[in-house]
């Protein structure tokens, strides 16, 4: 196969690791920019993204779990994927809003550590409700018939139809929501905020509102995510904290608060995922023992944040944090 | 609840006589005074404590310590309901215990069976916990359990260490009764050097005997012997590998990883991954089409992966532990009797393992008349047994590891799966064309340890 293919290949796979992290992580980050509230809580709400669009599309047979044992052998509703697609974000984020009213307001004037706790605390609750009520098992998500086997592309030929939805579907999604940032007043209000929050409500603007409703579209985003990215793998109450620690990172390498640097940083941390396991590097000999690239993928993802860190310890697209 | 004189049926009286001798008969009169406690009444007068020998109270523990969650939690679900099934049958006679002529259906050496579960996580260091709290805690006489070879190995050792055996349940690396064996374990599952031996015969009669082929495979034990075992016997089939590429344990995402091994130009790709993992490769490279551009093979499946990976296993080659196919008398017993105590289940390979090596314990223990465990090693070295559905075994005694056929299956399309079956039998291939000499293979590297009387 050519190397134009193999380039384009792993372009396109690095793409598709980095779409649902961006969708993650653009929530993370204007929350944690306008809000300066550190969600690690963020994750469970991809887990309830991921359950919900799963009961929403399938009918799913459960075989362990307390609901199971309630009687419920079978659960969902089959309505299909893009009922699910319009439905979950709704819900989501009315989570979201309560989540800001009853979690994330009480804690706003306290230190981050405080934060992390609680909402850390949370995201296990999340985690183990979850697993006391469908099962540690984990539960085939199928893709729609729509969207599932290979497509032929031209070049690099047989891709996944449905990695290629991911990437479109996140590609509308971060459109909608920078738009409504950068061209809509209630965006203007939000920006303003992040800059100077006391100016804004002393010209007489209550920044509660436009908030909350940026928490839960942030909330609304990682259950998008949910949706989107269970097909790829299977739904298990593990997958929401495996989601948060690779979105945190595209935080950091992005810079908070900024959408272009969550859509940036996912981008690179794919990237670095597919060239590190994909490209054809040569592998190499260190005192011995034979270096293989994939392996190290994991651990490129965290140079590539400490590199970022060194160099611009606001994050590519971030603003140097004064006063 | 201490068992009174009157339950005591006079084929348990005649049985414990016969395999116990006079230490079976001291042991019952022990019983019809009405003790139970501390080593009297069951026969175990005289041998010095060891591990969790002797047995206090009346009821013997035993530990199932299996993953509940993590990439082999399937897996687990289904050993755990067979190894319930197993205490069930153990206490109140039916499957299999009617037909072992050691067992009685009546408890072990008149002890009643009782049990504790654990959750391994999927993981080596809290499958040790997990089964360290088994042994200090709970006093189990015996422990079983597995699904990643990497908790196996570690539950193992600390057997060895601890005097207590380990049953090993669902592992299939070779270290498991290779390097790493240990004389307190014994593996009745074939490991992947005899998948190897079994697979790249009927592999490549099918495809060819040329073929390039391209490995990845979860980067631990288990993965990286499955890998190298592969490597060895198809090459010297005739096959030649042109790269193997190492994916960790829980990966979700194999994407990356597949488009390389698309890209590679092999002819063939093996996908070394198990549980849940395998469920997610096998799925993800059909869903890349891989499928229609190079001949996949699954080396080692079960049925809830195959469960995971649906329709996507048509036509792909592999090894299973056992299938409820299987026809002869015990494994038709083991599913008729696992489906009636699970609303029509049909049973997986992994529960056929689980069953039979709980049952495979407690009859050694009334061969030796007492739980004290280097006698039960004993019993269980060299054993030669028909009666747990792949026809005729030995547990061998060099390296503990279980001389048996190997099932080679092909998996059915969609469309034709369900009531359980996911796969077509090819061969049983027998154990005469698979495994190895003591001296050779992965037994040259066991040294089994003391048996702890010495």
């Amino acid at each position: 196969m050519s190397l134009a293919a193999d380039l384009l290949r792993v372009f396109l796979n690095g793409l598709q690791t980095g779409a649902i992290y961006i969708l993650v992580a653009i929530g993370l980050s204007i929350i944690l920019g306008t809000l300066r509230f550190v969600n690690f809580a963020h994750g469970a709400l991809y887990l309830i993204g991921a359950y919900a669009g799963l009961l929403i599309t399938l009918e799913v047979n459960l075989s362990n779990g307390l609901l199971r044992e309630w009687g419920f052998e079978t659960i969902g509703l089959g309505w299909g994927f893009l009922p699910a697609l319009i439905i979950v974000p709704l819900f989501v984020f009315v989570i979201g809003l309560a989540m800001e009213r009853f979690v994330a307001r009480p804690f706003y004037d306290r230190p981050d550590t405080d934060q992390i706790l609680v909402t850390f605390g949370l995201a296990i609750i999340a985690q183990e409700l979850f697993r006391v009520l469908f099962g540690g098992q984990s539960i085939n998500f199928a893709r729609p018939g729509w969207a599932s086997g290979p497509v032929s592309l031209p070049i690099i030929g047989n891709f996944p139809k449905w990695r290629l939805y991911v990437i479109i579907i996140t590609g509308i999604l971060v459109a909608i929501v920078w738009l409504l940032v950068e061209y809509t007043d209630f965006g203007l209000i939000v920006r303003a905020g992040t800059r100077d929050p006391e100016m804004v409500e002393l010209l007489g603007i209550k920044l509660t509102r436009p908030y909350i409703v940026m928490f839960g579209i942030g909330a609304a985003l990682a259950g998008v995510a949910g949706v989107v990215g269970a097909p790829l793998e299977n739904v298990n109450p593990n997958i929401g904290t495996g989601v948060l620690v690779p979105a945190f990172l595209v935080v950091v390498i992005g810079g908070v608060g900024s959408i272009r640097g969550a859509v940036v940083g996912g981008v690179l941390l794919g990237m670095v995922f597919s060239v590190l396991v994909g490209a054809p590097l040569p592998s190499i000999d260190i005192l011995g023992t034979q270096i293989t690239w994939s392996a190290w993928a994991q651990v490129g993802i965290y140079a590539l944040a400490a590199v970022v860190l060194l160099v611009r310890p606001e994050g590519l697209f971030g603003e140097e944090v004064t006063g | 609840m201490a068992r009174d004189s009157t339950s005591l049926s006079r084929r348990d009286v005649m049985k414990t006589a016969g395999a116990a001798g006079v230490a079976g008969i001291v042991g019952l009169a022990g019983c019809t005074q009405g003790g139970g406690g501390g080593g009297g009444g069951n026969g175990d007068g005289e041998y010095p404590s060891l591990g969790n020998y002797p047995i206090e109270g009346d009821k013997a523990m035993f530990g199932f310590n299996v993953p509940q969650s993590g990439p082999y939690s399937s897996e687990g679900e289904d050993e755990l309901r067979a190894y319930e099934l197993a205490v069930k049958h153990l206490n109140n006679g039916g499957g299999w215990v009617d037909d072992f002529s050691d067992l009685s259906g009546d408890g072990v050496l008149d002890y009643e069976i009782d049990y504790v579960k654990g959750d391994t996580a999927t993981d080596a260091d809290t499958a040790r916990e997990s089964a360290s709290r088994m042994i200090e805690r709970d006093g189990v006489v015996m422990f079983s359990g597995g699904s990643s070879s990497a908790t196996a190995i570690a539950q193992q050792g600390l057997a060895q260490e601890k005097n207590v055996l380990f049953m090993a349940c669902l592992t299939h690396s070779n270290d498991t009764t290779g390097k790493d064996c240990v004389r307190y374990s014994f593996r009745e599952m074939f490991n992947a050097y005899m998948t190897g031996q079994a697979l790249a015969p009927v592999v490549t009669t099918e495809y060819g005997d040329d073929l390039s082929f391209y490995q990845l495979y979860a980067d631990y034990s288990w993965g990286q012997t499955q890998q190298a075992s592969m490597k060895q016997f198809f090459e010297e089939a005739g096959w030649s590998e042109i790269d193997s590429v190492a994916t960790p344990l829980g990966e979700s995402d194999y994407s990356s990883y597949l488009s390389e091994a698309q890209s590679s130009g092999a002819d063939a790709l093996f996908l070394n991954h198990y549980g849940l993992d395998g469920g997610n490769s096998l799925k993800q490279a059909v869903e890349a089409g891989i499928d229609q551009e190079m001949e996949i093979v699954m080396p080692l499946y079960n049925r809830p992966m195959a469960q995971a990976a649906g329709g996507a296993i048509e036509g792909i080659y592999g090894t299973i532990a056992w299938d409820s196919q299987i026809d002869n008398a015990p494994s038709k017993k083991f599913t008729e009797v696992f489906g009636e105590e699970y609303n029509g289940r049909v049973p997986s390979g992994p529960a056929q393992l689980a069953y039979a090596q709980t049952l495979q314990y407690a009859a050694a223990v009334e061969r030796a008349g007492t739980f004290y465990p280097p006698e039960v090693i004993r019993q269980l070295e060299d054993y030669s047994y028909s009666n747990i559905g792949m026809g005729e075994e030995t547990m061998r005694k060099c390296d503990h590891q279980a001389q048996r056929d190997i099932p080679v299956v092909k998996g059915l399309p969609g469309s034709e799966q369900g009531d359980g079956q996911f796969f077509e039998i090819v061969e049983i291939t027998p154990q005469s064309e698979v495994g190895y000499d003591c001296g050779s293979g992965p037994a040259a590297e066991c040294e089994l340890g003391e048996y702890g009387d010495e």
